[in-house]
């Protein structure tokens, strides 16, 4: 097949992956309008967003998913879970949404194991009691005394307490009798302090975010009338959301619609600021580029792990073209959380994730394009592996709630946001991309006869060039970290877990290069230490951040330290494997001299 | 000898060192799940023989003995990296330039000492110097000055060594920077003022160091403070002063002590074997119990079980227990649980706490700080903060300074050679806690950062260079 012919297909083919799902299903006047519902404006968890990301986010919290997946298979979106949970429908309840893997806490709860582990709210109803009493003895332990059981059970409530006071928001107190209503207003004074989503954007008067409850009961008839001469206002905008809420309740779409249209066009009149965003946010869930480009990458890889091995240049190219338009889309989500947030790209693990991966692919499609005739589709495997892996690592972090959250104060400052932590995450993956480099040259060192001695010195060169970029970028990241640190509190350098842990990765960086620089090691010495490289940036990424918990006395249950010693022991019989003996190894690059 | 003297000048030690540093590193990290950070930075870092616990490698509750291992500590370790760079660089990189280029490049090299040791010494910056409106750039000048000294050097290394200029100037940057820290952890000192709103302040508490004060109030126009510092308080040790009209005897001595629990909720066990104590040790539990994990950040707070005697006879006097639990800075001003007591008819107030010492400029002269108004931001419709700020009144009427300032989250004041940063606050936002340090080489690490950029990149571009052109 002719090349252009070969990169058209490769286009062509991303471009359709990537439409897929950003068009919303088709609604007709008789449908309740979920599309432009989706697109209203909530501040929750401090920051303004859609109601689409807020459902989205919610059900990642209790389910792990983006939407709802019945028993019968059939699908249904966040934002329709969400509105019928939020207008009280009845069959809200049965949605098969809350997680609960641990066998002990379903015991507890007198449910069975099932195969997708998800139960519906109406199951649990019969013993939350029972939950909240277990969590709130799980509470009251210290935390190092908490067992596996105790954590599971705290991590269960806290989701359901969540979900209870993002609905107690959307309660309609119109029913409520006037008798009641002192009470109700203390409750609902509770709730506020609480984080519950404010609903009402700021009016003309007055200037806060509020929540649909307490706007509502404001404008109660009892209310207006026990309060004469209080002057409370009552709010238009609550007045039409609440009967949005009753009219979708009773299942009337006509009316639920033409308030959907008043409340748009009254907070389009009244605070047009509001909706700013709204739209690009929607279309930015929806593209779920994160995702797809994950998918891509795979299937990157697996592309160039056959056209490497069996030096098929089409094959290569055609991967490298899907590489780099899947590296765009991730590009643009990138910046459109920047836009989103307001803060510099990475702000938390997630955040990190993401950005590991997408610079790692870079590398990738540098070491592509920059140095063609050496890299002969290394870079599409190191791209294809590193975004795969770094990606589904995010989506497993996506499971706290929103991934765009406002800082703490501490942490609020762009400028060491913008420096220190970019460039120390840069300074992660290109530890990673060394060490990823250096697993393929055991690799096929070992089980192929693919690594002869022109790939094994490109190879070679190109973990020695990324590991001076590594020890570079992360000794200046973590020293920014300690100025940062020496800004904040005056301690340039405290021995705290985090700056030991970088100080980690920038030691073992320089081992590797004196190690060179003295010829102590050569191509496979230097191989194994870049593979151990791997080891450390995972603990000072990961495993410092357990050791408050990992190390206490059921260590190493929680799933994150888990799966950071499966990562660990995996490189550590890569190290092994790397160390065998060079004459059971398949590929002999330069046997005569340099096989060392 | 020349054995000893060869090994110094291979880059095998250099690997050897480093290796050994990471798992110093690697044991101190995990050694902060059981202890607070101050104990494992003695223990591990800021000394020559650490002792590494072999349980800190292992998950508790496999209950590993308690074995200490001895293992280079971190200066031993940074001293013999030093000597190892330093023997390596004299061998290996002697000065390339002769003539009129050696001359200039000495000349540069001048220079450049001379610009870095300005940035250290604050030129450029003001003596009261707290953010007023750009944070961003703050932070950014600080580094662009280290740039500047970084590339004069830079210059220098280029006329002296030629090529190997960036591995050079990138070496000496890692010595200035271990110099500095060595420095830091020598000379440093860190310590907290808490105020509440409208309260003037003018005393700092050293977190770092303890002492016993007894204060007199019997005299109605001053007061006078006796303090026995922490040193001093040595379990058995008798205490003798001409100023104080009774002994001290230690019998105890608590590294860290509970919060104190009323002394009926104990165990009859716990309440037998209890000392029978004057003062609030008489309603209050207080007993010794392990140190605070230091990966949670909580600090110590110690205690010390204390008699007074008779001076004369050494009858007792009373037995006291005095935790900093009692001092009111210590719990952010939410109780103060003064040791009162009168002996010959002098009336004594005492507290065990934070070493105390009062505000003054180089100059000498006092200052004093009031806390105008403490702000406490959250993001809307959350408990999460947003900001922390303390806007606050600076005089110093010996200096001539009286000035309105604000010291809010990563914007400290830095002021008399002490920085004061805003650290915590008091219940209901009361007032403010900051924390105040005093560190007169905290300049070098942002020297030294990018004195080892400049280097690093430098050298790293030329490779990569030489790369490029082997590779077309």
């Amino acid at each position: 097949m002719p090349k252009p012919f070969i990169h058209l297909i490769a286009i062509l083919f991303a471009a359709w992956f990537f439409q897929m799902g950003v068009k919303p299903p088709e609604e007709t006047a008789a449908d309740f309008q979920l599309n432009a519902f989706a697109h209203l404006p909530v501040k929750f968890e401090g920051r303004k967003k859609p109601v689409d990301t807020m459902a989205r986010n919610l059900l990642t919290v209790l389910s792990g998913k983006q939407s709802v997946r019945a028993e019968d298979g059939t699908k249904t979106s966040a934002v329709q879970w969400l509105l019928d949970n939020m207008s009280g429908r009845p069959e809200a309840l049965d949605y098969p949404v809350i997680r609960i893997e641990n066998l002990d806490v379903l015991t507890n709860l007198g449910l069975e194991e099932r195969k997708r582990l998800r139960y519906s709210y109406r199951e649990l109803l019969p013993n939350l009691g029972r939950l909240d009493s277990a969590a709130r003895s799980a509470y009251a332990k210290q935390d190092r005394n908490r067992d596996l059981y105790d954590r599971q059970v705290i991590k269960l409530a806290n989701k359901l307490y969540l979900f209870q006071n993002v609905l107690g928001s959307f309660e309609d107190p119109s029913a409520i009798p006037a008798e009641q209503l002192m009470a109700t207003a203390q409750r609902y004074m509770r709730l506020e302090g609480m984080s519950i989503p404010l609903m009402i954007p700021p009016t003309a008067g007055n200037e806060r975010w509020r929540p649909l409850m307490s706007t509502l009961l404001a404008a109660h008839p009892a209310m207006t009338g026990a309060a004469a001469g209080h002057d409370i206002a009552v709010e238009p905008l609550a007045v039409h959301m609440g009967v949005m809420m009753g009219a979708y309740r009773e299942g009337n779409v006509d009316l639920f619609n033409s308030e959907l249209m008043e409340y748009g066009n009254l907070l389009q009149a009244e605070n047009p600021e509001a909706f700013h965003k709204m739209s690009f946010e929607v279309f930015y869930n929806r593209l779920s580029t994160f995702m797809k480009s994950a998918q891509l990458y795979l299937l990157v890889f697996v592309l160039s792990c056959f056209g490497w091995l069996f030096r098929k240049d089409g094959l290569l190219s055609a991967a490298r073209t899907l590489m780099i338009f899947a590296f765009i889309p991730h590009t643009f989500a990138i910046i459109a959380r920047v836009f989103l947030s307001g803060y510099p790209p990475v702000t938390n693990l997630y955040s990190s994730a993401i950005f590991i991966g997408w610079a790692a692919v870079g590398a990738g499609i540098v070491i592509e394009l920059g140095f063609r005739r050496r890299a002969a589709g290394i870079g599409n495997m190191v791209g294809g592996t590193a975004g795969f892996a770094t990606l589904l690592i995010a989506h497993f972090l996506a499971g706290d709630g929103d991934t765009m959250e406002q800082m703490r104060a501490v942490l609020d400052t762009r400028f060491w946001l913008a420096t220190h932590v970019i460039t120390i995450t840069l300074g992660y993956m290109a530890t990673f991309v060394s060490g990823t480099i250096a697993v393929f040259y055991v690799f096929s060192g070992l089980l192929t006869r693919r690594l002869d001695d022109e790939t094994a010195d490109g190879m070679y060169r190109m973990m020695y060039g990324t590991t001076c970029f590594a020890l570079l970028l992360s000794f200046v990241g973590t020293v920014l970290g300690g100025l940062w640190a020496d800004d904040s509190w005056g301690r340039f350098w405290g021995w705290d877990p985090k700056e030991n842990g970088a100080l980690l990765i920038v030691i073992w960086n320089a081992i590797m290069l004196h190690a060179r620089y003295g010829k102590m090691v050569q191509r496979r010495g230097f191989a194994v230490m870049a593979i151990f490289g791997n080891v450390v940036t995972a603990w000072s990424w990961f495993g410092v951040n357990q050791l408050s918990v990992g190390l206490h006395s059921y260590g190493f249950t929680d799933s994150a330290s888990f799966w950071l010693m499966i990562f660990v022991l995996s490189q550590l019989v890569f190290v092994a494997a790397g160390l065998l003996p060079v004459r059971i190894w398949r590929s002999r690059p330069g046997a005569d001299t340099a096989c060392r | 000898m020349k054995k000893i003297f060869d090994l110094f000048l291979s880059l095998k030690l250099t690997v050897i060192l480093l290796a050994l540093s990471m798992v110093l590193v690697f044991a101190g990290t995990l050694a902060q799940v059981d202890k607070g950070i101050w104990t494992v930075m003695d223990q591990y870092f800021r000394c020559i023989i650490a002792w590494i616990e072999l349980p800190v490698f292992f998950p508790r509750h496999l209950n590993i003995p308690n074995v200490r291992i001895p293992f280079p500590g971190g200066f031993l370790i940074g001293f013999l990296l030093t000597i190892n760079l330093l023997a390596v660089h004299m061998s290996n990189f002697k000065v390339l330039a002769t003539g009129g280029r050696r001359v200039a490049g000495f000349m540069v090299l001048l220079l450049g000492i001379l610009v870095t040791v300005g940035v250290m010494f604050g030129w450029g910056t003001a003596p009261v110097a707290a953010t007023e409106s750009d944070a961003f750039w703050r932070v950014f000048l600080r580094l662009g000055r280290g740039t500047l000294a970084a590339v004069v050097l830079y210059g220098a290394c280029v006329l002296l060594y030629r090529k190997r200029a960036g591995m050079v100037l990138l070496h000496g940057g890692i010595l200035f920077l271990l110099i500095g820290e060595f420095a830091t952890a020598q000379f440093a000192v860190e310590a907290r003022m808490t105020i509440k709103e409208g309260e003037t302040v003018n005393y700092l508490d050293r977190s770092q160091e303890l002492e016993l004060a007894f204060i007199e109030s019997s005299n109605s126009d001053y007061d006078k403070v006796t303090v026995l510092p922490q040193r001093m308080l040595r379990e058995g040790k008798v205490i003798e002063s001409d100023v104080l009209p009774f002994k001290v005897k230690v019998h105890r001595y608590m590294v860290n002590s509970n919060r104190p629990q009323p002394l009926e909720s104990m165990s009859e066990a716990a309440k037998a074997a209890y000392p029978q104590y004057e003062g609030y040790g008489s309603r209050l539990y207080v007993a010794e119990q392990r140190e605070v994990s230091g990966a949670t950040g909580a600090i110590n707070a110690p205690a010390v079980d204390v008699e007074l005697l008779d001076r004369n006879s050494g009858a007792s006097l009373g037995r006291y227990v005095m935790s900093l639990w009692f001092y009111p800075n210590f719990v952010n001003r939410a109780w103060d649980m003064p040791t009162n007591f009168s002996i010959d008819g002098r009336d004594f107030t005492s507290y065990f706490r934070f070493k105390r010492e009062y505000l003054a400029s180089p100059s000498g002269s006092p200052y004093s700080i009031k806390l105008l108004d403490f702000v406490h931001e959250k993001y809307e419709g959350t408990q999460m903060p947003k900001d922390f700020a303390s806007r606050i009144l600076l005089v110093n009427e010996g200096d001539d300074v009286e000035r309105e300032l604000r010291i809010w989250m990563n914007n400290p004041l830095r002021y008399a050679r002490r920085t004061f940063y805003q650290s915590g606050y008091l219940p209901d936002d009361s007032g403010t806690v900051l924390q105040v340090v005093r560190n007169d080489t905290w300049m070098i690490p942002y020297l030294a950062c990018m004195i080892v950029f400049v280097g690093m990149t430098a050298q790293f571009v030329q490779s990569l260079g030489r790369y490029l052109r082997r590779d077309a």
